[in-house]
Parts: structure tokens; C-alpha cells; sequence
């Protein structure tokens, strides 16, 4: 979605950092809200118990 | 001449702030007095509680004799009300259907409620915006969207009349009920009219002679309170609502067992205010932008059309940003239901009313498909948008494809017969429908890629400056990326593979990602675009077709608001009050949803009809008839 | 005109698309139960046990939860009987129930009796039940539409039922199925909370003032007084309440290991 133009390995490294941020954000929101609900998670996101 | 003026002003200003200040105390002895009352009842001493009710005196060992009278006891005779339980020889027969007259005009009632409540909200936003900014234009707007709604509160309170009028007939055994139970809440709540007509009045005339400086102050002080008297009407409203869906502080027999706080805190208040509160204001603004859209239309001047189109925009903006997250208000509704009893819940998401699921499918479909349309027909606006044409696409696919599997069960093979042989109220396939993983996963990604159509469209006339921007991008694909991801991924492996109770609890979590994604793309563009370079757009520079989409936004939120209150209603099955009093009426089961479809088109229609001659009315001001031109004999011509 | 006759056409246009779309759908009306009087004269065991199978997907409600979607255990596939003796023989059973009838009733008035593994409300690990008492509002089955259930439930597996028809008797009071007399509450507390006194009467800790308060009763009231008012509440009324608002059936309804509880437990109220 974004036009802009950053230099070719520094836009690697971006895309990387954001993609991980977002993958960290998501994982512990997963954990967070089944957790919430008595519902607790493993580690790899399968039911625990 | 200018003098004068001042002076009238000046006279207004101390009036109009005399009353203000002593209605704004009424307002406030108004509604703490009873609570405070309450409060005291409960913090008496046991004794002093008791003492008026009598007391037992036991003398001699094996006699029992009456109690020592007290004054208290001489002066009042309690009778511990009863209620009555109606058989059907109680309900008045008018030939027609009692509920089908009662049916129309509480919906009706509804509709003009929600439009009174929730134009205000937004008009008084609009003109703090307008305010701030000192762009005219906001505050122009937001004075005439309430031109053309002022008509809107004598209608809601003639249908309201008409409704309780109807009630208290067709139901008088409910009602007395009702009014027992709430009793002194009804006052208070007729009263709150008195103030919402005083603020209201003065609001609306009072817009140009307090437009500016601390007078202006004075005039948002005014809006604050109208929406203040009309937050507490619409609760207070809801209260009676959810006590015959859910009742608390009455006992299994209906007496009252605590205060009037205790009746109306229900399991299902908060959720129902919380609801309707948002809903109001995406049906609001859809209804406005109808307006809009067709003053845009009917004109061919430039600049009247490029007034209208901003209008319009805004309209459209106010429902679809307070529409994303109305599902998640419902969600929490129904989860609350399901906690309140289980039956109840499963009665309304996989009993036989599950098939209205379908049709509130194709209406929010429509709204989503509307709603994306206009966003997208709007980006001619602007130069900036070209490069956002390619994403539009795969908006456009995901949406249809994901509306496509939410609308299509494969339950639709069966016939009504074949409903009825299974009993209707347990079927195999037809109860999955509430939590098949599938449709959750095609709801919360309409939801998603229509927020991405609209923080597109945010974008389009701007470019970013601030030195982080490309990493406030990669962050925000990243982001849309993994929430589309981890949606599909909780639907296919909680839903498939995994149990019953992991598989409802995932879907808390797809709402939750789509939130994610709607609080994360608000925040990150209000930074982003902070000192943002803004490339000129050409308001009135959208296709004529791009205003029927604004036309089919209002049409399909009045028939989903109908098709809900039908479900709301039905969920109750044969009582009027859940669990404490019966509905004997013949009217006392749950009618099919083509009967509830003919129901809902007829108010909707009604509706229609209403809100034309709303606007009429409001045109009505701005027409003036040329003098007829005087001949020479004096005649007229 | 043309603007307003060309955008009330489409707006009406969808307006039917949307009424269609309700109209293609399934029809189906959700009725109201009928409160049906069954003829104790002429009732056949055939006949009773096809009441309980209609009560079961209809008045009962049952079929909402108990279906083959996971909700509740589904009773229509498995052998009620077989599991119901199973579920006795568990530790984590806590009712008191001895046969396969008494199970079944039990679990149907007081399902948090023994929670099947799993089917627990959500959060309370198995110890407390979704299901309502059958016997209170919104189902409120009688006492012989419960046993009906119970024949229907163990004649759909072809074991024997254990039910006996309702004779003459009046419903509701009347249990006359051997072996299932009403379940004594265990402590006093849970008998005052099956007759709902505290809906009308301050004790406690709890507030009404529907009737007397029964704070400090027992320094001013003997044990017959109040054994006197439950059984014959109308004998006598305390100044300023009515006569005839405190049920006058409980001496039918209580057992008698209930009634003294409730006494002795009014007894140690004193001021």
C-alpha cells in the first residue's frame, strides 16, 4: 500500500521489523484473549487442557 | 438598528443563561433526589424499616395475639401488590392483531427516537469541530442538519403517544404491571421531555444569536444538555426493554424486591444501551447522507453540489465509522444473553429464528457493499487516490467472495415441511449457523478490508511528511497482513479442529483481531499524517450513481433495525415478562420471518414517507413566495 | 421530480429485494406451548411415553441443548439408562438420587446435581450446570410431565420403565412413582432457598418487606407458633399484612425433615 521509496536493504530490514512486530502483537493477543475466557493456550497456540 | 440588536442579544445571553443554569439544576436535584431516597431506605436501621410494616408481640405462652398497634401501622394499610396473570379473555379483540398495531408504532417510534437522538450527538461534534477549526463550513453544516430533524421530535413524540396509548388498551394487564414496577421512573422520565424540548429549542433558534466567542460556549453548553436529557431517555427507555427480556430486583411471583436502581441494571442494560447508542448514529448519518445525497442530485449549480457532496461524505463517514464496530456491541449483547440463559440465546442463534440470520446476512452485506462503493466512487476526487486504484480491486474481490459464503448456507435445500418434521427447534444443520467457523471468518474480513477501503480513502488526499513514515507503512501492511492471517487461521483450526468450546472462544478472537486493526489504523494515521502535504480534491466531482449508494445505506439499516427488533422481541417466546408473567394474547408465539419481513416493509415504508415529509417540512422554511406583482388597477395578477 | 421519483424507485426496489429474501426463506412459527389436559382415566404407558418424547422437543425444550451439536450430552443417541448408572457410580456424584428414575429426575430439577464431564458452565470446571430446573419458569414442566420424560427417556432404549402412571391424583403435588419422593434440601439454607422465603422475608441478611421480617423471631416465638405459621400460614397474620399472600400448600409440599430445619434455624433467630 505504501509508494515510498526507501533504499533496498534498509526497506528489507522495515518490512522484516514491522512483519514481527505484528506477528508478536497478534500471538500474545491470541494468548491474552483465550486466556481471559478460561480457555488457556500452549506455547504453538493448541489447546491446553 | 445594530445597537438594538446587541442589546437583544445581550438579552438572551443573561435569560437564556438564567434558565440554563436553574433547568440545569432541576435536572440535577431531578435525578439524584429518588437515587439518594433509595439509597436512605437502604441504610436504615433494621428497625426503623420494620416498624411501619407491624410487629410481632407474642404475650402468654400459648396465645397468639395481634400486635401492639403503632401509629405507623394504624395510618397505612400495606396490600402487597399482586400481579395480575391475564388469561385471554383479558386482552381487548379489535379485530386486529393487537400486537401487528403495537408492532408498527413502537418500531416507528424507534426509528424517529434513534434519528432525534443520534443527529444531535453528531451535530454537536460537528460544531465543536467547526469551532476549533473556525472552518464556517462545519458549523453551516451542522445547523442545518438540524433544519432538517427538527421536525423529527414532534413526530417521535406523537408516535410515542400513540404507541403508549396503544399499550395501555390493547396490554392493560402488562402495562399495569409495569407501571407498578417502575412506577415514579415514569414520571422522571415524562419530566426529562420537558427538558429535552427547552434544550432542544434553544439549541436549534438559538444558533445565530450565540455563534461566536463565549457565547458560542454557551451554545455547545446547550447542545451538551439536550443530548444529556435524550442519553437519559433512551436509557430509561431500554431499562423497560431488558426487564421483560432479562428482570431483576422482582421475585419469581413478579413482587418488587429491590429498589428501582436494581430493576433497571439488568444483565442486559448496558449491553442493549451500549448497542443502540452506537446504532443511532450509523443510522443516523446514513439517514442525513440520504438527504444530502438527493440535494446533490436535484441541483445542477456547482456550488450547491459541491456543499452537498461534503455533506454527503460526512454522513457517510459518521455511519460507517460507528457501523465497524456495532457487530462487537452485538457480539457482547448476545453473549450476554447466552449468560443470562442459555436458552434464550440458543433460541435466538440456533433455533427457529436462526433463518433471520440469512437476511441480516444480505442487509449488512448491502451496507458493506454500499458503504465501499461510495468510498471508492469518492476517490475522483482527489489526485492523490491513483495509487490506491490497484488495492480497490482485491477489495472489491474479497468483499464479494466472503459475502458470497456468508449468504450462502447450505441449509437453504430445505423446505419449510421438512423443518417441521425435524421438529424445527433442534435441527442438525441448521444450528451450526450461529458459530460456523466459515461465516465468522468472511465477517470480520468484510469488516477488515472495508475498514481498509475506508482508511484508503482517509489517505487519498494526503501525503505523509514525518521522517517515519515508511515504517509506519511496512507497520500498518504488516498489520492487515497478520490480522487477515490469524482470522482464517483461528475460523479453519479452532473451528475445525478442535472442540465445541475452543471453537466458540476463537471467534472472540477474530473479533478481536479485526479490532486490532480498526484502533491500530485510527491511531497510526493520526500520527502519520500529523503536518501531512494535502493535494487538492474537488468536492462535487463524484458520479451521479455514487448517490444511490447513499440511498441504499438508510434503506437497509431501517430494514436491519426492524429484522433486530423483531429478534429482540421474539427471543421473550410466550412471555411478556421472561419468566414472571405469561403471555396468554393470541398473539403470544413467534410469527414467521415472511410475516416479520411484510411487518418490517411496511414500517420501513412508513418510515420513508415520514422522513420525506420531514425534509419537506424543512425546505418548507427556506421557500418564499414572490409578491405577486401588483397591476395598475391594484389587482392582483 | 425526476430525481425524487427515480431515488424513491430504487429505495423501494431494495426494500422488496429484502422483503423477497424473507419470504424465500423456510417459514417456520415458533408456537407458544399449550397447556394440554391429559385424561389420567384413559392414559396408556404407550401413550405416556409419547407425551414425555412430545415434551422433549417441545414445552420441555429439551432438544435445544441435549442434539447432536456438543451442547449438552446427546441423550437421543446413547443409552440414558446404561450412562445414567454409570454417572451414579461416580465419585464426583454428590445428589441423591439411587436409581435410574431418581437420577434422571433429580438431574432435570437440580441439574448441578452431577455435571457430566465437560458439559460444566464455562469457568466453573465441571461443578456448576447450564441447564435450568425444569420445574421452574420459563419451562415449568409438572411433576407428571417430568416423569413422562423419564418413561420416554428409558423406553427409547428398550430398557424397562420404572415410571408409574399418575393415578387420579391431583398433578404437581402428587408424585406417584415409587421411590421418587421429593429430594430433601440437605441444610436449612438450601431449603429456605427452595421455597424462596427470603423473596418475601428479611432473615439472613436478606431484605423484603413483602412479609415479616424473621430477624430475632426466635426470642419472641416458640417453635409450634412457627411451625404453625409455615404449615397454616393464615392462622395467624401479623398486623398489617394480608392473609392469603404466603402460599398455604407448603404443609403438601415440605418434608418433614425440611420443616424442622427451617424451624429449628428460625429458632436460633434471635435479637
Amino acid at each position: 500500500m505504501s509508494n515510498e521509496k526507501s533504499g533496498g536493504a534498509g526497506s528489507v530490514v522495515l518490512i522484516v521489523v514491522a512483519f514481527g512486530i505484528a506477528l508478536a502483537v497478534f500471538y500474545g493477543l491470541n494468548h491474552f484473549i483465550m486466556n481471559i475466557q478460561g480457555l488457556p493456550l500452549n506455547w504453538d497456540l493448541t489447546p491446553a487442557g | 438598528m445594530s445597537f438594538k440588536r446587541v442589546s437583544k442579544l445581550g438579552c438572551i445571553r443573561s435569560f437564556s443563561a438564567f434558565i440554563g443554569a436553574f433547568l440545569l439544576a432541576l435536572l440535577i436535584v431531578g435525578v439524584t433526589v429518588p437515587s439518594v431516597s433509595v439509597a436512605a431506605g437502604v441504610s436504615d436501621t433494621l428497625e426503623e424499616r420494620i416498624s411501619p410494616m407491624g410487629r410481632v408481640h407474642i404475650e402468654g405462652d400459648d396465645s397468639f395475639e395481634p400486635a401492639v398497634k403503632t401509629e405507623a401501622s394504624e395510618a397505612e394499610e400495606v396490600v402487597p401488590y399482586q400481579m395480575k396473570k391475564p388469561s385471554r379473555s383479558d386482552y381487548p379483540d379489535i379485530g386486529v392483531s393487537s400486537r401487528a398495531v403495537v408492532w408498527i408504532l413502537a418500531q416507528l417510534h424507534l426509528f424517529f427516537g434513534a434519528l432525534v437522538l443520534a443527529i444531535p450527538l453528531f451535530v454537536l461534534v460537528i460544531e465543536l469541530v467547526g469551532f476549533r477549526t473556525g472552518d464556517e463550513r462545519y458549523d453551516s453544516m451542522a445547523h442545518e442538519f438540524m433544519k432538517i430533524s427538527l421536525t423529527g421530535f414532534s413526530i417521535t413524540a406523537i408516535i410515542g403517544g400513540a404507541l403508549a396509548f396503544a399499550l395501555f388498551t390493547l396490554y392493560p394487564d402488562l402495562m399495569a404491571y409495569l407501571t407498578h414496577v417502575f412506577g415514579a421512573q415514569m414520571l422522571v422520565y415524562a419530566s426529562l421531555f420537558f427538558f429535552e424540548s427547552f434544550f432542544l429549542y434553544t439549541y436549534y433558534y438559538g444558533w445565530n444569536a450565540m455563534r461566536y466567542g463565549n457565547l458560542k460556549w454557551l451554545h455547545l453548553t446547550l447542545g451538551l444538555l439536550l443530548n444529556a436529557a435524550g442519553m437519559t431517555i433512551m436509557v430509561m427507555a431500554n431499562s423497560w426493554a431488558t426487564f421483560m427480556m432479562a428482570p431483576s430486583g422482582v421475585n419469581e411471583v413478579g413482587q418488587v424486591v429491590g429498589n428501582i436502581w436494581e430493576v433497571m441494571k439488568g444483565p442486559l442494560w448496558n449491553p442493549i444501551n451500549l448497542h443502540r447508542f452506537i446504532a443511532n448514529i450509523a443510522f443516523g448519518g446514513a439517514v442525513v447522507g440520504a438527504y444530502a445525497a438527493f440535494k446533490f442530485l436535484s441541483t445542477r449549480d456547482p456550488e450547491k453540489r459541491a456543499h452537498y457532496d461534503w455533506m454527503g461524505y460526512t454522513s457517510n463517514f459518521i455511519a460507517i465509522l460507528s457501523f465497524l464496530p456495532l457487530p462487537f456491541a452485538g457480539y457482547w449483547l448476545m453473549a450476554e444473553i447466552y449468560a443470562y440463559s442459555q436458552q434464550m440465546g440458543i433460541t435466538a442463534m440456533g433455533g427457529i429464528l436462526a433463518w433471520l440470520f440469512i437476511v441480516q446476512a444480505v442487509l449488512i452485506g448491502t451496507i458493506l457493499l454500499a458503504a465501499n462503493y461510495y468510498l471508492w466512487a469518492g476517490m475522483s476526487r482527489t489526485e492523490g487516490s491513483e495509487r490506491y486504484k490497484p488495492l480497490i480491486k482485491m477489495i472489491a474481490f474479497v468483499l464479494v467472495v466472503c459475502f458470497l459464503i456468508w449468504v450462502t448456507p447450505h441449509t437453504l435445500i430445505l423446505s419449510a415441511s421438512e423443518i417441521a418434521a425435524l421438529g424445527g427447534s433442534h435441527h442438525h444443520l441448521l444450528g451450526p449457523l450461529g458459530i460456523m467457523p466459515a461465516k465468522n471468518i468472511a465477517v470480520n474480513l468484510m469488516l477488515i478490508v472495508t475498514f481498509l477501503s475506508f482508511q484508503l480513502y482517509r489517505r487519498s488526499d494526503k501525503v505523509a511528511t514525518v521522517s517515519w513514515a515508511p515504517f509506519g507503512n511496512a507497520l500498518m501492511v504488516a498489520i492487515y497482513v497478520v490480522a487477515m492471517v490469524n482470522v482464517i487461521f483461528a475460523g479453519v483450526y479452532y473451528g475445525y479442529f478442535t472442540n465445541t468450546v475452543y471453537k466458540v472462544g476463537s471467534s472472540v478472537m477474530q473479533v478481536s483481531s479485526t479490532l486490532v486493526v480498526i484502533v491500530v489504523g485510527i491511531t497510526l494515521d493520526a500520527f502519520l499524517f500529523k503536518g501531512a502535504k494535502t493535494l487538492p480534491s474537488y468536492w462535487g466531482k463524484v458520479p451521479d450513481r455514487a448517490q444511490y449508494a447513499l440511498f441504499a445505506l438508510p434503506v437497509a439499516f431501517t430494514w436491519l433495525m426492524g429484522l433486530m427488533g423483531y429478534v429482540r422481541s421474539s427471543v421473550k417466546t410466550h412471555w411478556h415478562v421472561y419468566t414472571v408473567m405469561k403471555d396468554n394474547s393470541p398473539d403470544n408465539f413467534i410469527p414467521t420471518i415472511g410475516y416479520a419481513g411484510n411487518m418490517i416493509t411496511l414500517v420501513t415504508v412508513l418510515f420513508l414517507i415520514l422522513v420525506l415529509f420531514m425534509f419537506w417540512i424543512a425546505n418548507l422554511s427556506a421557500t418564499k413566495q414572490p409578491k405577486p406583482a401588483v397591476s395598475a388597477d391594484g389587482g392582483a395578477a | 421530480m425526476n430525481v425524487l421519483s427515480k431515488s424513491l424507485g430504487f429505495s423501494l426496489g431494495m426494500i422488496l429485494i429484502f422483503t423477497l429474501v424473507a419470504n424465500l426463506l423456510p417459514q417456520v412459527e415458533g408456537e407458544a406451548p399449550v397447556e394440554k389436559k391429559v385424561d389420567l382415566g384413559a392414559l396408556t404407558m404407550d401413550s405416556y411415553i409419547a407425551l414425555g418424547e412430545t415434551l422433549f422437543s417441545g414445552k420441555g425444550t429439551c432438544a435445544l441443548c441435549h442434539n447432536a451439536l456438543g451442547r449438552a450430552p446427546d441423550l437421543l443417541v446413547m443409552n440414558v439408562a446404561g450412562v445414567s448408572e454409570e454417572h451414579l457410580a461416580d465419585e464426583r456424584y454428590k445428589g441423591k438420587a439411587t436409581s435410574v428414575e431418581e437420577y434422571l429426575h433429580e438431574s432435570m430439577v437440580d441439574p448441578g446435581a452431577y455435571v457430566v464431564a465437560s458439559f460444566g458452565k464455562k469457568g466453573s470446571n465441571d461443578t456448576e450446570s447450564p441447564m435450568p430446573a425444569v420445574n421452574k419458569a420459563p419451562i415449568e414442566l409438572t411433576e407428571i410431565e417430568i416423569n413422562a420424560i423419564i418413561a420416554f427417556l428409558q423406553a427409547k432404549d428398550g430398557n424397562d420403565v420404572t415410571v408409574e402412571l399418575p393415578t387420579e391424583a391431583p398433578p404437581v403435588v402428587a408424585v406417584p412413582a415409587v421411590g421418587s419422593a421429593p429430594a430433601s434440601a440437605a441444610t436449612a439454607e438450601e431449603a429456605l432457598k427452595k421455597y424462596g422465603c427470603q423473596a418475601c422475608h428479611s432473615m439472613l441478611g436478606s431484605e423484603s418487606s413483602v412479609g415479616p421480617a424473621l430477624n430475632g423471631i426466635g426470642s419472641s416465638q416458640s417453635a409450634e407458633q412457627i411451625t404453625l405459621s409455615i404449615t397454616d400460614p393464615a392462622a395467624a397474620i401479623v398486623e398489617g399484612f394480608s392473609p392469603g399472600v404466603m402460599p398455604a400448600d407448603f404443609a403438601e409440599k415440605m418434608t418433614v425433615k425440611e420443616l424442622k430445619m427451617i424451624v429449628d434455624l428460625l429458632l436460633e433467630q434471635k435479637e
